[in-house]
């Protein structure tokens, strides 16, 4: 069978044939698509890739509340669990709420064997008078806004009955000695024992305070501390309840995997698309076509922040997937009309890729609409639950705008220009 | 030719789709769907094995030292393996019984509470993603039945993708999950291009322009099969750990698949018979 396109895109001479490359390059859809590419490649080298945390190896750790809460208790405890993080050392940190009932850490860098040591362990607190223990996490009942006057600091809080008097006791006749806060037994601070508290006569009113160099520095001290105090005093218990992590190692197993993948499977297309039109044409849009919607979607993630991880991998994959679809819709539409037609050909032409962009609007518009309440769930609550394909969702999405806004225009100019008769 | 004479007994066509359909909603009610960790509850591992052990003794020696029953060896080889364990595991007691053995090299796990917010989540994700779509394909042909052939076709496709899970044990998990929502927009596409092809073109008999629009699609549904066979194929060879990649991949192959049938039996059935009850 010989193929109708075949004698369509013979060209008389070499000469027109470098007026149409460069009429072509001119039109303004082709400028736009060159523009974003330009756009995008800067923005991924400027601004570059964030990785998700299983393709550079690291861990996501679910917490659930034992109730839910309003957003300033939600405020306490992340920002407690934050400090409680990062007295281990940990860099790269994220702590962040999901709902009002839920809270995810993320860790990059982490061995998976060393995530629950970090946070498994609930943060144990406790005060120290000359070794012997005053107060401990259980004892603490809420702790008050720090003050600064000057270069002095305190941090008010309240203790427990019990607590009190097991602090007096400890505390009594020993003004002027420092006491020892420990963090998991760490040593996190050692404010000296003020007069007041050294009587014997038990508080539930208890003030930390110490003075420094500056007042900057006496602020980040009063910080420091309120954050170890209420480390101890969690406003609600809190539970593991999920801990998904990865190595390094096997993060860059994903990364080349999912390359050999996306190279294989445009080289399937390719066959598929060069085998079925016969025409070597064709398959050149389709495999640049591809990379462009790729360094696309990678440069508006990097420009939004969007965590690109296995899960958005797929997305793209998706996306270009769907893009080679309309590829084809618009080739059939004009390559049939072609054959048909001959007498209306020019006519024709206009309303032929009308109908094929009724159908490539049509069908980005069901995906999109599919793919909304994932988005959505990714955008409220974050990484949990069902949100750990928001990545997917987003890329999917905005890999389907990108084609529909940027790349099938210029594909629709290239079948004009190149492929359908004159 | 054949193939107009074939596409002309639509009647009898029609049945293949919606046999396979209520064949697929037996399975998924009588055999099942496995469920992945996200919604059960449980925890997965991957190991990287430091001294060559067989699955009987991995098992073992993870049963016994944390001593639980569920343990499944999900694959081993030489220097890898995935295990897979009915609860929620402490990673330090874990990674203390395979010490000396092997070293972690990911490591999930699920607690009951995860799992049960996972499921209610995934029923309302996937109703909430059909009823868009669907709302989608009425605004866009404004035309009550040839909609609902739309609809019906996805509806049929989605069915048969989930009896597919059943038959072949792919679990539905977090991952095949995010196949069934790109499926719910994607699969439609060729009904798209079906139900505008016939019904805005006027040229030709409703048969060729169907035929036109089936060597579209088909052309269309061989490159996604194909991207998405490459990809399972990848993913079982080069990076078993990414099992959710493969997940991801076989879920659509079915569903596409089944999409070829409910695309041109069904769909099309369905509008030929409107189109011909318009006439008289």
């Amino acid at each position: 069978m010989v193929p109708e396109s075949w004698n369509t895109q013979m060209v008389p001479g070499a000469w027109s044939q470098m007026n149409k490359i460069t009429e072509f390059l001119k039109d303004y859809r082709i400028i736009l698509l060159i523009v974003f590419i330009i756009g995008s490649l800067a923005a991924i080298s400027f601004l570059g890739i964030d990785q998700g945390l299983d393709l550079r190896g690291g861990s996501i750790i679910q917490i659930h509340l034992e109730k839910p809460v309003d957003a300033d208790t939600m405020n306490v405890v992340t920002s407690v669990l934050d400090k409680r993080l990062n007295t281990f050392g940990v860099k790269d940190i994220k702590v962040r709420s999901s709902g009002d009932q839920d809270v995810i850490v993320e860790i990059a860098g982490v061995k998976p064997d060393e995530v629950e040591n970090i946070v498994g362990t609930p943060g144990k607190f406790e005060v120290k008078i000359q070794n012997q223990t005053a107060l401990t996490g259980a004892d603490i009942v809420s702790v008050k806004p720090y003050q600064i006057t000057g270069t002095e600091w305190e941090v008010p809080f309240t203790v427990s009955v019990s607590g009190a008097e097991k602090f007096a006791q400890v505390a009594q006749g020993k003004a002027g000695v420092p006491v020892d806060m420990y963090l998991d037994d760490k040593l996190v601070s050692s404010p000296e024992l003020g007069e007041g508290l050294a009587n014997g006569v038990p508080s539930t009113d208890v003030v930390v305070t110490g003075s420094e160099a500056t007042r900057e520095d006496a602020e980040t001290e009063a910080k420091n501390i309120q954050a170890v105090l209420q480390s101890g005093a969690l406003p609600v218990s809190v539970e593991i309840v999920g801990i998904s992590s990865v190595s390094a190692e096997l993060g860059d197993q994903f990364k080349t995997g999912a390359l050999i993948a996306g190279i294989l499977a445009l080289i399937v297309v390719s066959l598929i698309v060069f085998l079925k039109y016969k025409n070597p044409i064709l398959v050149l849009p389709i495999i640049f076509t591809s990379l462009a919607e790729l360094i696309m979607i990678l440069g508006i993630a990097a420009v939004i922040n969007q965590n690109i991880d296995l899960a958005a991998i797929a997305g793209i994959i998706a996306a270009i997937g769907t893009g080679v679809d309309d590829q084809i819709i618009i080739t059939d539409e004009i390559l049939k009309g072609d054959k048909k037609k001959k007498s209306r050909r020019k006519a024709g032409f206009k309303v032929r890729m009308k109908g094929a962009f009724f159908i490539v609007y049509a069908s980005a518009a069901t995906l999109i609409a599919a793919m909304l309440p994932l988005a959505y769930v990714g955008f409220s609550r974050g990484y949990t639950g069902i949100g750990i394909l928001s990545g997917f969702a987003f890329t999917t999405i905005i890999g389907v705008l990108v084609g529909i806004f940027i790349t099938r225009p210029a594909y629709a100019k290239f079948i004009e220009k190149f492929v359908a008769t004159d | 030719m054949e193939l107009e004479k074939f596409m002309e007994s639509y009647k009898p066509l029609m049945a293949i789709p919606i046999i396979i359909t209520i064949i697929a909603v037996a399975l998924l009610a009588f055999n099942g769907l496995n469920q992945g960790i996200d919604l059960k509850g449980g925890t997965i591992a991957d190991l990287q094995l430091q001294k060559p052990i067989d699955q009987a003794q991995l098992d073992a020696l993870i049963s016994n030292g944390l001593g639980i029953n569920e343990v499944d060896i999900k694959s081993i080889d030489a220097s890898k393996a995935t295990v897979e364990m009915g609860e929620s595991v402490d990673v330090i007691q874990f990674s203390g019984v395979i010490n000396g053995t092997a070293t972690l090299q990911s490591f999930r796990t699920v607690g009951p509470v995860l799992s049960a917010a996972a499921l209610t989540q995934i029923y309302w994700a996937l109703a909430i993603a059909f009823l868009f779509m669907s709302i989608t394909v009425f605004i866009i042909f404004r035309n009550l039945v040839p909609s609902l052939a739309v609809i019906m076709a996805a509806l049929s496709n989605i069915l048969i993708a989930l009896g597919g899970m059943s038959l072949f044990g792919i679990p539905i998990s977090m991952a095949s999950v995010g196949a069934l929502l790109l499926l719910i927009g994607y699969s439609v596409d060729t009904d798209i291009l079906l139900t505008t092809r016939v019904l805005k073109r006027k040229e030709g008999t409703v048969t060729n322009r169907a035929i036109d629009a089936m060597k579209t699609g088909l052309t269309m549904s061989g490159t996604a099969i194909g991207a998405m066979a490459a990809l399972y194929i990848v993913t079982v060879f080069f990076i078993p750990s990414a099992q959710t990649l493969a997940d991801i991949a076989a879920v659509l192959i079915i569903g596409l698949v089944a999409d070829i049938l409910a695309t041109w039996f069904l769909n099309l059935g369905i509008l030929r018979w409107y189109l011909e009850r318009g006439r008289r």
